[in-house]
Parts: structure tokens; C-alpha cells; sequence
């Protein structure tokens, strides 16, 4: 009877973690398994500074692939009916991929969506469409410069979290790994299409990845 | 913290007089009678802190009995006083309202853990016994106020000095705030297990405008015992030096209410937010927006409403409510309306484009 009864404490404790989380999360005491499924990409925080550190990561992620997303539509808009349309696709489909995950992970752990998505969305969109005017150079070298600087960013996540413990953020770690490495491959195609061919590469590829650069840093914290 | 260290003391000279085991500190055979008037008030206090600390580590006891602080403190306290007197310990499963034989397997364990348990007691003990002193004086605020007196009443029937309030350097605030988070944690453990129940497939999911009416007036049927008092209460909290901890309180409150109102797949497909992606997101923070909006002037309307059992107020509430709804889709109606007319547009261009021979290419 006790034993059942412990076991059904067990049950309601998992159950009503998830918002307990909340209450103890000012005493350095650990937390209960947050998730009763068997796999989870998050684990759970320890305590606040990790779970800040969690959140800014998967908030800043998810608004990164949120803006590569809004970023492939502009340039679709413009080129969607040219050669280079469905190659621009099939870039888009992944970075919708991307960003289904991390909608997953952000709902999932509760982690506050960054405020400044509308103006990722009108940014991402007016980059796109602006560079796509420029022909299909203009829009490649927007992709290689977008992408460089995205893959940069994972890769200090990387470095980062395999820093911290690389076991406890196993699963983390792979999928960030996993679409670093799109975000490289999609580099790669931007590079080999021309994309060096557009008048003031130079110029355009600082300014697009300096804005990129402020990007992080504003949703990592807004 | 001072009552603590007495009631080791007590403990340990009882035990140099029994004869018996020898076991670890907190053992104690001395029946309760042998005991000072000192003890036995220790022992209402313990008994008392045994309560609370129930309470509490129901929030934040892990289901094993590893060592975590919080559980070792609390079953420091159960087997201290469970040994100290027996009674207590049936009188507090009786009480409290946490699982009893949750007890059981943490007392073999006890003596384990109580070296390590004691040092981090000494970390935890204060907020817990901060925490006690403001619930033990939530009985005295219709009688004084949300005030310093009201927790020096409390301090007392702890057994207590009431210059123990010295340790509150926010005074009411602390005490308000104390109460807020109390119900707000109830408020969540109700949700969870009414979620629970749904995914046991035990209940029916209630639909959002439902689910949010009853969590808001559940929460707000909280502050009933206190409702004379709680203009008092509601400007403590709009001092500015209360204002975060209030609004901190406020936004994960109404976090939890969408989150258990569903405001997430927990399937894979991501539905609700992968459709539209130029507006998915915002709505996290316009849902919490207009909640919040909802919840604070029907707070305001239950302060002044004299109708018996609040009805005035819950259908405010349920007025408040409908309003959002309808505006949610009459939204969705004027976006459909917009696509519509866009889509006639295009098709109405294409059409003059390929009158005029525009459209030819080549």
C-alpha cells in the first residue's frame, strides 16, 4: 500500500513538475524530470542561470530560422518564376523544417518566443525581396552572407554547450549540429551559383552580416 | 532558526539521559512527559513546521528519497518530531494535506541523510521559516491588516518573538507577495491535475473560453477570505519597489493559465503555430496580453461588488470573455474576408492582363 502509494506520489510529482519548475527555481535544489516521455531535447534546468542560458539559445535560434524563413520567401517573390526558383525552394523547405523543430522545442519548454518577430518578419522579407532584385547573384550572395553568419552562431553555441557538458545537452547538441550543417551546405550552393558575381559582394555580405550580428544579439535578450 | 538549535539542544540531553540507542543525532526516546513546557512548545512549532514544510516540499520534494536538501530537511523535521512525539506524527499525516505514506519510505532513510540534511537545512530553513511566519499570519490580516502587526500576530503563534519580524525588510509587501505566489501555486497544482485528469482521459477537455473562465474565477475566489482587506493589499503591490516581484507574479500566472489552457501542442504537428507564421508568435504575447487585461479589471470589479457569492463579478467575467472571442473571430473573419478580395483582385488583373494581350511573353 505504501508502495503503491509512493508510486502514485511519483506520478503526481512528474505530472505537476512543469509549473512547479517555476516555484523552485530560486533554491538551488534540483528539479523533478520535467517530461515523461522517454526523449528529450531539453533537459531540464537546474537551476535559473541555466535554464536563462537554455532560453536564450532556442529563443534565438528560433528567431533566426524564423527570419532565414521570411528571408527565402522575399527572395521567392521576386524569383520565384525564374531558373533559380526552384532552387531557392528547396532551400526554403529546409529552413521550414528548421523551423518546425524549434517551434517543437519552444513550445514545448515554455521558453518566451523573442517580442521582435513582426520585425524579423518584415526585415527577413524586405532583405529577401531587395536582393532578389539584384538578380540571381544578388539573391545568392544574400544567402551566403545570411547563412555564413547563422552557421558562425551555431557553432559558438556549439562551443558553448559542449564547453558547459557535453553528455547532459546530447540531444541539443545534435540538432543544432544537424542544421549548422544545412545552414553550411546552403553557404556552399550560394557560393557556387554566382554568388561572388554581384557588384559590391564585399560591401553587401559586411553590411548583411553585421545586421545579422545585431540580430542575435537584440533576440537573445528582447 | 533560534527554536532550531534549542530543540537540538533539548534533544541531545534527552538523549544523553535514555539509556537506550545510540543511533544518530535525532533519534530521541525520551517520552513525551519528561519534556520542559520549552520542548513542548518546540514541539507545537515543529508540528506546525512539519505542516507547512509538507506543504511546501509537495512542491519540491523529488519522488526518491535522494539527498536533496529540501527532502532532507523535511524528513529531518518529520522524524524529529515523529520520534519526539508520536502522537505528532499521526496528528500531522491527519493534517496535512500531502501524501502520508510519503513519510514511510523517507524514514528508514533518515539516518542517512541527517549529517548532510542538517548543513543544508541551515540554507533552507530561513525562506522556509520566513514562508511559515507569512502563512501562519494570513489568519491575522482581516483582523489587522496586510501590515507588520499581522505577521508579528503570526510570529507569535509560532512560538516565535514577534521581533522576528525584523527579518522582513519589505514588511506587507513580503506578506502580500507571499500570498499571491501561495495562490498562485495553488492555482497551478489544481490546473495540473485537472490536465492530468484529462490526459488519464478521465475528463473532457474543456474548450479555451471554458478553461479560462473557471481558472480565473478560481483564482480569484481565493482572495474571497481576504476581500475586505485586499484594496489594502492590491496598492501594497503597486509601490514601485513591489512592482517587478507583482508583475513577475502576474505574467507567470497567466503563462500557466495558457499553458494549461492548451496554449502548446503537445502532439508533434506543431498545428497552432506553424500555420500562419507572420502572426503564430505574436499571439503568445497578445493571448497573455488580453488575459492579463481580463483578470485585472475583474479583480477590480470583485473589490467593489456586493452581490452575493460575486455573481456580479463572474459574469463580468463571462461578458469580458465572450468579447475576447468574438474579437478573435471576427479577426479571423476580416483576415478571410481580405484574402478573398485579394485572390478576386489577382484574378481580376490576370483577366485584364490577358484582354489586353499583356500577359503574352515571346
Amino acid at each position: 500500500m505504501s508502495a503503491a502509494a509512493h508510486t502514485a506520489f511519483c506520478g503526481w510529482s512528474q505530472v505537476v513538475s512543469p509549473a512547479m519548475i517555476r516555484q523552485c527555481l530560486k533554491c538551488r535544489v534540483p528539479v523533478l524530470q520535467q517530461s515523461t516521455r522517454a526523449y528529450s531535447i531539453f533537459p531540464t534546468p537546474l537551476d535559473s542561470e541555466e535554464k536563462e542560458m537554455l532560453h536564450r539559445i532556442v529563443r534565438v535560434d528560433h528567431a533566426g530560422e524564423y527570419g532565414a524563413n521570411r528571408i527565402y520567401a522575399g527572395q521567392m517573390a521576386v524569383l520565384g518564376r525564374s531558373k533559380s526558383g526552384p532552387l531557392i525552394q528547396e532551400m526554403w523547405d529546409q529552413e521550414k523544417k528548421h523551423l518546425q523543430k524549434f517551434n517543437e522545442i519552444l513550445s514545448e519548454n515554455r521558453v518566451r518566443p523573442t517580442a521582435l518577430l513582426p520585425l524579423w518578419n518584415i526585415a527577413g522579407f524586405a532583405l529577401g525581396a531587395s536582393t532578389a532584385l539584384l538578380g540571381k547573384e544578388g539573391a545568392m550572395a544574400c544567402t551566403v552572407a545570411v547563412e555564413e553568419s547563422i552557421s558562425e552562431h551555431y557553432n559558438s553555441q556549439i562551443r558553448a554547450l559542449m564547453e558547459k557538458d557535453p553528455e547532459r545537452y546530447t540531444e541539443l547538441l545534435q540538432v543544432i549540429k544537424e542544421f549548422r550543417d544545412d545552414e553550411m551546405e546552403h553557404h556552399d550552393t550560394g557560393l557556387e551559383h554566382d554568388a561572388e558575381m554581384v557588384p559590391g559582394y564585399w560591401l553587401m555580405k559586411n553590411v548583411i552580416q553585421l545586421g545579422c550580428k545585431a540580430a542575435i544579439y537584440v533576440s537573445q535578450r528582447i | 532558526m533560534a527554536a532550531l538549535l534549542r530543540g537540538l539542544r533539548a534533544g541531545r540531553t534527552l538523549r544523553g539521559l535514555s539509556s537506550g540507542k545510540t543511533g544518530p543525532t535525532s533519534r530521541v526516546v525520551a517520552a513525551p512527559s519528561a519534556v520542559n513546557p520549552q520542548c513542548s512548545n518546540l514541539n507545537r512549532g515543529f508540528h506546525r513546521a512539519a505542516l507547512r514544510l509538507q506543504d511546501e516540499s509537495k512542491s519540491d520534494k523529488p519522488p526518491s528519497s535522494s539527498s536533496s536538501s529540501s527532502s532532507s530537511s523535511t524528513t529531518y523535521h518529520e522524524h524529529y518530531q515523529a520520534t519526539e512525539h508520536d502522537t505528532a506524527a499521526e496528528a500531522s499525516q491527519h493534517d496535512s494535506a500531502s501524501d502520508p505514506a510519503a513519510e514511510q519510505p523517507e524514514r528508514p532513510n533518515t539516518s542517512y541523510q541527517d549529517q548532510s540534511g542538517e548543513h543544508g537545512e541551515e540554507y533552507e530553513t530561513e525562506e522556509q521559516l520566513q514562508s511559515r511566519i507569512l502563512t501562519a499570519a494570513l489568519e491575522f490580516v482581516p483582523l489587522h491588516g496586510w501590515s507588520m502587526e499581522a505577521i508579528a500576530a503570526g510570529a507569535e503563534t509560532l512560538g516565535l518573538s514577534s521581533a522576528s519580524t525584523g527579518m522582513f525588510y519589505n514588511g506587507a509587501g513580503d506578506l502580500v507577495l507571499h500570498f499571491i505566489a501561495h495562490c498562485n501555486s495553488q492555482l497551478t497544482e489544481i490546473l495540473a491535475e485537472q490536465h492530468k485528469q484529462v490526459q488519464l482521459g478521465q475528463a473532457e477537455p474543456k474548450k479555451t473560453a471554458d478553461f479560462l473562465r473557471e481558472a480565473v474565477e478560481t483564482r480569484l475566489r481565493m482572495y474571497i477570505p481576504y476581500i475586505e482587506t485586499w484594496p489594502q493589499a492590491m496598492s501594497i503591490l503597486l509601490l514601485p519597489h513591489n512592482i517587478p516581484d507583482s508583475l513577475k507574479h502576474l505574467s507567470s500566472m497567466v503563462d500557466d493559465i495558457w499553458y494549461y489552457a492548451g496554449d502548446r501542442s503537445t502532439d508533434v504537428s506543431g498545428s497552432s503555430l506553424n500555420v500562419r507564421p507572420t502572426t503564430s508568435q505574436m499571439n503568445w504575447y497578445t493571448k497573455r496580453a488580453v488575459l492579463t487585461g481580463i483578470y485585472n479589471t475583474t479583480e477590480l470589479v470583485m473589490l467593489q461588488d456586493s452581490s452575493p457569492d460575486f455573481q456580479d463579478t463572474w459574469s463580468f467575467l463571462d461578458n469580458r470573455i465572450q468579447d475576447v472571442v468574438n474579437m478573435a473571430s471576427s479577426a479571423k473573419q476580416v483576415q478571410s474576408t481580405g484574402e478573398a478580395v485579394v485572390q478576386g483582385l489577382m484574378g481580376a488583373a490576370v483577366t485584364l492582363k490577358n484582354l489586353t494581350g499583356l500577359n503574352q511573353r515571346r
